[in-house]
């Protein structure tokens, strides 16, 4: 490691580098704290991603995609691209739904567990500020874990597609699936601007939990998830309204079906299997991203950002 | 002499207590300074605040800086250990020098190192590895390496073995203090590290009790040991609080004249600890 004093010659005390530099130092190290801590963040997705791409290897695979005989061999193409393009998409489910677990459980825990094992008078002994504490952590959750499980996604498909072409060489697995670049960059593209149209959408509710997080004294959990049960039901019972339960079910799933508009039946049309590399294009990825309360819920989630650090600023081990 | 700590009238309630009642003291540079209390005096209350770690009333300057609205270019100066339960225990000790080395910019990695090669302590240990003693010396360590003006313990050596404590302040004295570098300083075995004091501050139910150079107490407090023949004539000289030993009268006078009490018994200069109860016990009895 680099002495710093080294870089400022002629004074007998180092100067603080440049504030940016040391701000951008500092945040590569809280990064890493991370994921030194939260182990799981890494190791997890990446077992996953091997499992997903073992997938090509057990034996037996029938696939059964009509006689490619009898003048339908256009049809039976479209069918290898359309299947190639499904198992890209398949693989990368089951990372995106163990990411959304364990980015949760991250939130819920990275300002409680400081508090919990007393560390944060450690953490709090240094010159590192509340603001970029919390700001690191959520770069974590919301940036460098989904874009490291994209990644991960991606190389899982690529090995699986190439363990497959192997075995189809030996003569050991039926050729199904065919390799189309075009389609697999165009869905690539789409998973990638689905993956931030999510983060941007369920930002609140990430915030919410890294609120609650440092909020909490004891019992993170439950605090974090009585009030959207309890808050909708005392709603009901006050009012007779049922405003609050209709906004979380909106804040669940509404930007989906602005994405979807006009193409709720996308996977299948006509019975038959369809190249997922169109959904670029028949995806409404303009009107998602330029959703009012998409922004909206931006704002919201910023403002309680800002009060977690807000928080953590008096926060003690008490 | 410049100032490092300047506090008037602190003051801080926690429900029906309050913890810190205007205190008022002052730091200078250069020295150990011993913040002694009983439990619940409000020790601890009075280190958060100085360390910006809670809201307080009063007026408080901290290396010229005040923590409630400057806490984070505050930090760069300051180095605070709350005890030994703090490090986390997941932490490997490679991982706490690479973090340490990242945010701080006066953190000499170097001198570290030094440090912990003369210990038992192994880089690729974790925290939850060490006995409750290397994970003190581990914190020394990055306390040694960072080149602070402003030292701040709370109970360093709690729960330590004698051979851990000992090490600990002779390591502090030796490799740490020097005159540019102040240190603050609070426990409860003060009979262990009176010698190292430059100057005490007792704090007792939120206030300053004394507070006082180590030089200067010898000068205004006095204890005889007298007689119990003596007794009355030297409870005339009005002493804040006395005590027997082994049928002897330990009596504790301030702003007394060796002229007025030598004729009285054994006169001595009482040792801090024996001056803390005196002043604590004088204070609930007087």
């Amino acid at each position: 490691m680099n002495s710093p004093a080294a870089e400022v010659p002629g004074t007998d005390r180092p100067a603080a580098a440049p504030a940016g530099a040391g701000t951008r130092r500092t945040l590569l190290t809280l990064v890493r704290r991370e994921f030194w801590e939260h182990r799981a963040l890494w190791i997890a997705p990446l077992a996953t991603a091997v499992l997903l791409a073992l997938c090509a290897i057990p034996p037996h695979v029938r696939v059964d995609l009509g006689d490619p005989e009898g003048g339908l061999g256009r049809y039976f193409d479209q069918q290898k691209v359309a299947l190639f393009t499904l198992v890209q998409w398949g693989l990368s489910v089951p990372l995106y739904c163990l990411m959304i677990f364990l980015v949760s459980f991250y939130l819920l825990d990275c300002l409680y567990a400081e508090r919990k094992d007393r560390s944060i008078l450690f953490w709090k002994s240094l010159p590192v500020s509340d603001g970029l504490t919390v700001a690191s952590k959520l770069l974590v959750a919301l940036v460098i874990v989904p874009l490291g499980v994209f990644a991960l996604a991606l190389a899982a498909h690529l090995a699986f597609s190439l363990i497959w072409a192997a075995r189809v060489a030996l003569g050991n697995a039926p050729a199904v699936l065919s390799w189309d670049t075009l389609a697999w960059a165009r869905l690539e593209i789409a998973m990638l601007l689905g993956l931030g149209l999510g983060v941007l959408w369920y930002a609140p509710f990430a915030a919410y939990l890294l609120l609650v997080s440092a909020w909490a004294r004891r019992n993170a959990f439950l605090w974090a998830a009585l009030p959207p049960v309890l808050a909708p039901l005392l709603e009901r019972l006050a009012f007779g309204t049922r405003y609050l339960g209709h906004l979380i079910g909106y804040r669940m799933g509404g930007i989906w079906q602005t994405l979807a508009l006009g193409h709720e039946r996308i996977l299948s049309h006509n019975m038959r299997l369809h190249s997922l590399g169109s959904l670029l294009g028949e995806l409404n990825f303009r009107g998602a991203f330029t959703d009012i309360d998409l922004w909206l819920g931006v704002a919201v989630a910023a403002a309680l950002v800002f009060a977690a650090a807000r928080i953590r600023r008096y926060r003690d081990d008490t | 002499m410049t100032a490092v700590i300047e506090a008037r009238g602190l003051a801080k309630v926690y429900g029906a207590t309050r913890a810190l009642d205007g205190a008022s003291f002052g730091v200078e540079a250069g020295r150990i300074v011993g913040l002694i209390g009983p439990n619940g005096a409000g020790k601890t209350t009075a280190l958060k605040a100085i360390l910006g770690l809670t809201p307080f009333s009063g007026e408080l300057s901290v290396l010229g800086l005040d923590p409630r609205t400057q806490r984070d270019e505050l930090m760069r100066e300051v180095c605070f250990m709350a005890d030994v339960a703090v490090l986390p225990r997941w932490l490997r000790v490679s991982q706490a020098l690479d973090f340490v080395g990242g945010v701080h910019v006066r953190f000499e990695r170097a001198r570290a190192t030094d440090f912990l090669r003369r210990t038992d302590i192994r880089m690729e240990s974790r925290v939850r590895e060490l006995s409750k003693g290397m994970v003190t010396q581990l914190h020394l360590a990055l306390i040694l390496a960072i080149d602070a003006r402003l030292l701040v313990l709370d109970e360093p050596t709690l729960g330590l073995d004698l051979l851990y404590r000992r090490k600990f302040y002779d390591t502090l004295l030796n490799d740490y203090f020097d005159k540019q570098r102040t240190i603050l300083l609070t426990t409860h075995q003060v009979e262990e590290v009176e010698n190292l004091f430059t100057d005490v501050i007792f704090i007792n139910h939120g206030r300053v009790a004394l507070s006082s150079s180590v030089e200067d107490l010898g000068a205004r407090y006095q204890q005889v040991n007298v007689s119990a023949e003596a007794a009355p004539r030297a409870r005339a000289l009005q002493p804040f609080y006395e005590r027997e030993v082994f049928g002897r009268v330990a009596m504790y006078f301030e702003g007394r004249t060796p002229a007025e009490l030598g004729a009285l018994g054994e006169l001595r200069t009482p040792s801090i600890a024996d001056l803390f109860v005196a002043k604590m016990q004088g204070a609930v009895s007087p």
